[in-house]
């Protein structure tokens, strides 16, 4: 009988359209730049990339990595085994009892799905992810019922005709959703997207607890520079905006969102969506940007993105805090995504918002943003008997000192850091007037021509002297000097040096004993993980070690570590200056009076000046070599 | 109508690394220059073709700027005027001093005698141009301006207070065309005997007491430096507050 | 009481010789000035002072002579109008300076570069004069005690303005009459530096600009934007920075007219239409001569903004008021935001964080109205006040109210 094979003929169907759609969608991302990725090693190493690294992000909300794991579970494994069943007619009744497990695993799951979906918090997008868990449970129910006569459960033709005609809608709806649905550009585009993505990933040292976050150098001198069009991007970076779950856990966490700048890290991967697909937002279910109306941004492969797509200013609302990439369960690259795309408005479009362009003149015709002379970057170790390794030629410890040199509130922090290292008598050197720009603000900004020859220039001088470690107080420069220059070091400058954040020096120093430091008698002292301290380079503990050695038990805040909410002070995010509701800095500010401390320890001149720039009253702001110099016993002799 | 306009440019150095750059005026000119002009607008540079700066005017959104190959100590004028000569051209723009070399301001003079054209210096901004006529409004002190009427043809040299250059993208920078055109450049022989030393601080002008008695000068020498911390007024009224500052803005003379 | 001064000899010799009996009587009296032979007056240090209680000498310095002017008036009245007259009557050559003459008046600038004219003149071999040049309307009542030996004013309409090219014209003709032997000119923005440089292409001269040390024989000028000291001989035409020379105060000086005639000032390229009426408000930041600045110490923003259109100054704001959207980004003062060169830049509601202060830096006065006296603004001010902004910007509009309808009345009295 023709109706008893109808669910069959239906499946085969749904799944050719899938796969129709799937090749579709490829074509897709074809459109993106070419990027060499092995291929057959990335789908090799997929399910334990999924397994681990995603999963590891999921569980941080134990609810939905439970819920996941049995709906995506429960789902793979019994749609291998309706394909059994169904289209090859593996008749044996362990497969069907299999098949029956498997799809009760899955509806409990959905059930799940379905009981968050009753109330969901506003970073989730609504639209057809509403439709989501009625679609699975709709799979679920109508496949348990057919296979039950499969199993010898009820007997074979059971409701006759009109059960199988239900029941084949209730196959049309759930493949439709999960497997037409896949390739079409449904809810489910996730899965089949997120697997490649996963394999196929731009940055796959990220897996296995590895940490991917320099840049990637710009390619100068093509016929443009930078992402203008959504088929700029590489093929891979396209194919990681399709991976999109809109769970909106990098909305709940970006701090220019939450300021009210006009910027929702979510949206702005759901418009490349829109810009790779072509189209409009209009079909867009969740937070808009901020003080900006959903529906009119238009896309296609080959216009330009900020002709219509994204308006720039959201580009420029970023921080550059990496928070969004962090939080992401489908470890998408926002930050990668949002400086390709600003490199196009500095390098060709010569549109860097307010300051910028300003700062840039100035770090090219100087070498620091402020356009102080060069010849004066010493004068701040006027009084330090410091000595500067030209003379010297070899040091164990090159002091980078960065910009604050320029900067008397930052001049206070590298005095306190010279002094524990003379307490520590440590064999230090600076380069003095030889040292640059680490090009950190450049670089954001999208100027990646001047962030190059700053490297290259830094790395040249650096060429010329032996020494062990590089220790700097600026985390910006840290993440470029350990991150970022290793493209550009053709001479090996920095081959075999230690990079180091002075807290991690100076928990090194304190740990071998060599620095005698006294009891911290002050009140209560909360910790600021820097940005590109923590998520760039997974600094956490040294800072928490040293306050601790110091007799301070940091109240910690509720958004620290790798959830630290940035001071909105990267990026270059206080040059290019997008107004918002809000300060960033105010609201790490609260962060920080909710816990009590009379006093927020930091590990970065920018932070501290940007909390600094809360108005009083507010704990005071200090570095940690502050306290510690602070705190220091120095030996009488 | 659209103006034939051209903005000469020279290499700028930047006032603290000393450092090559886009003058600060010139790129004013080539701003002024692009609202005029447009993209028509021709920038001019005397001297190498090959120097980095100039990518800087030409990002400013120009596909192409012509060179007057000159050696370096070669006079820029008559190269400069025998060039101008043959063009039809109805405003040149000049920055009002180069950062670099003698500075003396005296291009737009000079090239102005030469082809006969009226001057126009300080310029803040070039309103209008109609029937041959421009509207153009000079830079004054403290923000000041004076609205000044000229024919076509002529030259004018671009203020400070002029709208800021635009930002130069990096891009457009490098590929846009280098025309360059031999001159034949002569020496410029006055300048072969001045002697050049980097700039020596001015002295600043010690307050000379004229005192008619050994007292007064006496006092002269040992009386407090003005300035330090000055007044403060705490318990007064807010009126007699109020009076203090209002007198000491007139006795500043910014209240009219 | 007779004016003119009388000599007696005898006394004199008395007063000298400290042996003659008659000396004590004749050296006590209170004896009129002495005046040497160039005529100034000359003091008796001997004189000077009284014996104190216990027999010392004492001289009250405060006072100097006062005792001794005490009985005479005359001198008192004197001593200003007697300075010695330079008086030139054949001049060999002439040294011509332009001033700017802002606002009708020698500026401090003209009368440093009228100084400065002097000590070439002195230096070159033969007699000079130092012959001013001055166009339109003129205020100036002490052309004499600035050096100018011989004026010449041109006062006729086509000159006044702004008329660089008709003032041209004049200064080639005064070329041909009186072929000096140097042009001076002011390097200012007030036409000075415009008009040399115009006079130098005509001429074909190789002017020196920027100029700021200066002999007859040599100049040293700045050049490659004020980083290099370019030393040369002195040309025919100088534009000279400010303080390049002392001005003369010692002197008295002719200040001859000279008549040019003949100059036939054609129909000038350059039409002059006026000085624009320009808003304080919309002048830029930088440029701003009195800036009226807020702070986080403001909460009547709408009073802020009467008060700096009712005193006629340009708004500037602290970042902490921008931030908090209260004004515009571009009105931001501070390292920052705008570096400010304001002479007047009265603060209200900033306690001066650094950044801030690094930007007013270069500020001439600095008024501050805070409620804290501790704040770094009140320390870097001239003035402070301690107090409620609201109430102070109140009363400062009053009397700028007052002030204004003041003026406005006299000017009707005047009608």
């Amino acid at each position: 009988m023709v109706i008893d094979w109808l669910p069959s003929i239906l499946i085969v169907v749904l799944l050719a359209l899938g796969v129709i759609g799937a090749l579709r969608r490829i074509s897709l991302w074809r459109a993106g730049q070419p990027e060499k990725v092995n291929l057959i090693a990335g789908l090799m190493a997929m399910p334990g990339r999924y397994l681990n690294d995603l999963h590891h992000v999921v569980e941080r909300d134990k609810y939905m990595s439970r819920t996941h794991v049995a709906t995506a579970g429960g789902f793979v494994l019994s749609m291998v085994l309706v394909i059994a069943v169904y289209v090859f007619h593996v008749e044996q009744k362990i497969v069907a009892w299999l098949l029956l497990g498997a799809l009760v695993l899955m509806l409990c799951g959905a059930f799940f799905v379905f009981k968050r979906r009753l109330n969901p918090p506003s970073r989730l997008s609504k639209g057809p992810w509403m439709r989501l868990p009625k679609s699975l449970i709709t799979f679920a129910l109508t496949f348990i019922v057919l296979t039950l006569p499969v199993a010898g459960v009820l007997p074979e033709g059971f409701g006759g005709v009109l059960l199988t005609l239900i029941l084949s809608v209730g196959v049309i709806i759930g493949l439709g959703e999960l497997i037409f649905g896949m390739g079409w550009g449904g809810p489910m585009k996730h899965a089949f997207a997120g697997a490649l993505h996963l394999a196929f990933h731009r940055r796959p040292e990220r897996f296995g607890g590895g940490r991917s976050t320099g840049l990637k150098p710009a390619p100068l001198g093509d016929e443009s520079h930078g992402v203008a069009k959504p088929s700029d991007f590489k093929w891979n970076q396209l194919l990681g905006f399709d991976a999109c779950v809109q769970c909106g856990k990098c909305e709940a966490m970006c701090p220019a969102f939450a300021a009210g700048q006009p910027l929702n890290p979510k949206k702005l991967i759901q418009d490349m969506v829109v810009g790779l697909a072509g189209g409009t937002d209009a079909k867009y279910a969740g937070s808009p940007y901020p003080g900006k109306e959903v529906g009119h941004a238009k896309g296609g492969a080959n216009n330009i993105i900020t002709a219509g797509l994204i308006e720039a200013d959201t580009l420029w609302s970023c921080t550059t805090c990496r928070a969004c990439v962090e939080e992401c369960p489908m470890m998408i690259e926002h930050v990668d995504a949002i400086v390709d795309m600003r490199r196009f408005l500095t390098m060709e479009k010569g549109d860097t918002p307010n300051k910028g362009s300003e700062v840039l003149e100035n770090i090219i015709a100087t070498d620091n943003p402020n356009g102080y002379a060069p010849g004066s970057r010493t004068n701040w170790a006027a009084d330090q008997n410091l000595p500067v390794i030209k003379e010297k030629k070899q040091a164990d410890v090159l002091f980078w000192v960065s910009d604050g040199a320029f900067d008397m509130r930052s001049q206070r922090i590298l005095r306190s850091f010279v002094k524990l290292m003379k307490a520590a008598n440590v064999d230090v050197a600076i380069l003095g007037d030889e040292e640059r720009d680490s090009g950190d603000v450049a670089r954001r900004l999208g100027d990646d021509a001047t962030f190059q020859s700053l490297a290259k220039r830094n790395l040249a001088t650096l060429s010329q002297y032996s020494f062990k470690k590089i220790v700097t107080t600026d985390p910006h420069a840290y993440h470029c000097l350990r991150n970022e220059y290793a493209d550009f070091d053709t001479e090996g400058a920095l081959k075999g040096v230690e990079v180091l954040h002075h807290t991690t020096f100076l928990n090194q120093l304190v740990q071998a004993g060599a620095l005698k430091l006294d009891t911290f008698k002050g009140g209560k002292v909360t910790y600021h993980d820097p940005c590109y301290l923590g998520r760039y380079n997974g600094e956490y503990e040294a800072p928490r070690d040293l306050l601790r050695s110091l007799g301070i038990e940091v109240a910690e805040m509720e958004r620290s570590r790798f959830r630290s909410r940035c001071c909105g002070g990267g990026g270059g995010a206080p040059i290019t200056d997008i107004p918002g509701e809000r300060r960033i800095a105010d609201m790490r500010m609260e962060d920080v009076t909710a816990t009590g401390a009379e006093l927020v320890a930091v590990g970065c001149q920018q932070c501290t000046a940007m909390l600094e720039g809360v108005v009083e009253p507010r704990p005071e702001v200090k570095d940690i070599a502050e306290i510690l110099a602070g705190q220091l016993i120095e030996e009488v002799h | 109508m659209q103006p034939n306009v051209v903005s000469l440019v020279s290499i700028g150095r930047h006032p603290q690394s000393g450092r090559a750059r886009r003058a600060e005026q010139d790129g004013r000119g080539v701003e002024l220059g692009l609202k005029l002009a447009g993209e028509k607008l021709s920038v001019l540079h005397v001297g190498n073709p090959e120097e980095p700066v100039l990518r800087q005017y030409v990002g400013m959104g120009l596909p192409a700027m012509t060179v007057l190959k000159q050696d370096e100590t070669a006079d820029a004028v008559p190269a400069l005027s025998d060039y101008l000569q043959q063009e039809k051209i109805d405003i040149v723009l000049t920055g009002v001093r180069s950062e670099s070399g003698e500075s003396s301001g005296m291009v737009p003079y000079l090239l102005a005698e030469k082809l006969g054209w009226p001057v126009v210096a300080r310029v803040a901004d070039i309103v209008s141009i109609k029937d041959g006529v421009a509207e153009v409004l000079l830079a004054l002190p403290r923000g000041q301006r004076r609205s000044v009427t000229v024919k076509l043809p002529f030259i004018a040299s671009v203020d400070n207070a002029a709208a800021p250059a635009r930002q130069s993208a990096f891009g457009p920078g490098q590929r846009a065309r280098m025309e360059s055109v031999n001159t034949h450049g002569e020496v410029d022989q006055i300048r072969v005997n001045w002697q050049e030393a980097p700039a020596k601080p001015r002295p600043k002008r010690l307050k000379t007491v004229k005192a008619k008695t050994a007292a007064d000068r006496f006092k002269a020498a040992t009386a407090k430096p003005q300035g330090g911390s000055g007044k403060v007024m705490k318990n007064e009224s807010a009126a007699e507050k109020a009076k203090a500052i209002f007198d000491l803005l007139i006795e500043e003379n910014v209240i009219r | 009481m007779s004016d003119i001064i009388r000599r007696d000899p005898r006394r004199e010799w008395i007063a000298r010789n400290r042996l003659h009996p008659l000396h004590d009587s004749v050296a006590n009296a209170v004896q009129g000035e002495v005046r040497g032979p160039s005529g100034l007056l000359r003091k008796n240090p001997h004189q000077v002072g009284s014996i104190g209680p216990n027999g010392l000498k004492r001289i009250d310095r405060l006072k100097g002579n006062a005792v001794a002017g005490v009985g005479n008036k005359r001198s008192a009245a004197n001593q200003e109008t007697v300075l010695p007259l330079h008086k030139v009557d054949n001049p060999d050559f002439y040294i011509v300076v332009v001033p700017d003459m802002i606002g009708g008046r020698l500026s401090g600038h003209d009368k440093d570069i009228l100084g400065l004219a002097h000590t070439m003149t002195s230096t070159i071999e033969g007699t000079g004069a130092v012959v001013a040049v001055c166009f339109g309307e003129s205020k100036e009542a002490h052309y004499d005690l600035a050096g100018v030996d011989r004026l010449i004013h041109l006062s006729a309409s086509e000159y006044e303005g702004f008329a660089p090219e008709a003032r041209l014209t004049a200064l080639t003709h005064i070329e041909a009459q009186l072929a000096p032997k140097h042009w001076l000119f002011p390097d200012s923005i007030h036409g000075g530096s415009d008009l040399g440089s115009r006079l130098a292409a005509r001429l074909g001269e190789r002017p020196a600009t920027q100029a700021w040390q200066v002999s007859s024989e040599k100049t040293v000028c700045r050049g490659a934007g004020g980083s290099l000291d370019i030393t040369r001989q002195t040309p025919r035409i100088l534009m000279l920075l400010e303080e390049c020379g002392e001005a003369i105060d010692e002197t008295r000086h002719e200040a001859l007219a000279i008549e040019v005639d003949g100059i036939s000032v054609s129909e000038p390229a350059l039409q002059d239409k006026g000085l624009m009426d320009v808003d304080p408000s919309a002048i830029p930041l930088a440029e701003a001569e009195f800036i009226l600045s807020a702070g986080n110490g403001i909460h009547n923003w709408d009073q802020f903004h009467k008060a700096a259109t009712i005193l006629g100054a340009t708004e500037g704001a602290s970042r902490v008021a921008v931030d908090d959207g209260f004004m515009p980004r571009f009105r931001q003062v501070g390292a920052t935001g705008t570096w400010v060169t304001a002479r007047v830049y009265l603060a209200v509601g900033i306690s001066g964080a650094i950044q801030h202060m690094q930007g007013i830096g270069q500020c001439d006065k600095v008024v501050a109205i805070n409620t804290d006296a501790g704040c770094d603004m009140v320390k870097r001010a001239a003035l402070s006040v301690i107090g409620d902004s609201e109430e102070i910007l109140a009363e400062l509009m009053l009397l700028a109210q007052a002030r204004k309808k003041g003026s406005q009345e006299e000017q009707s009295d005047a009608a």
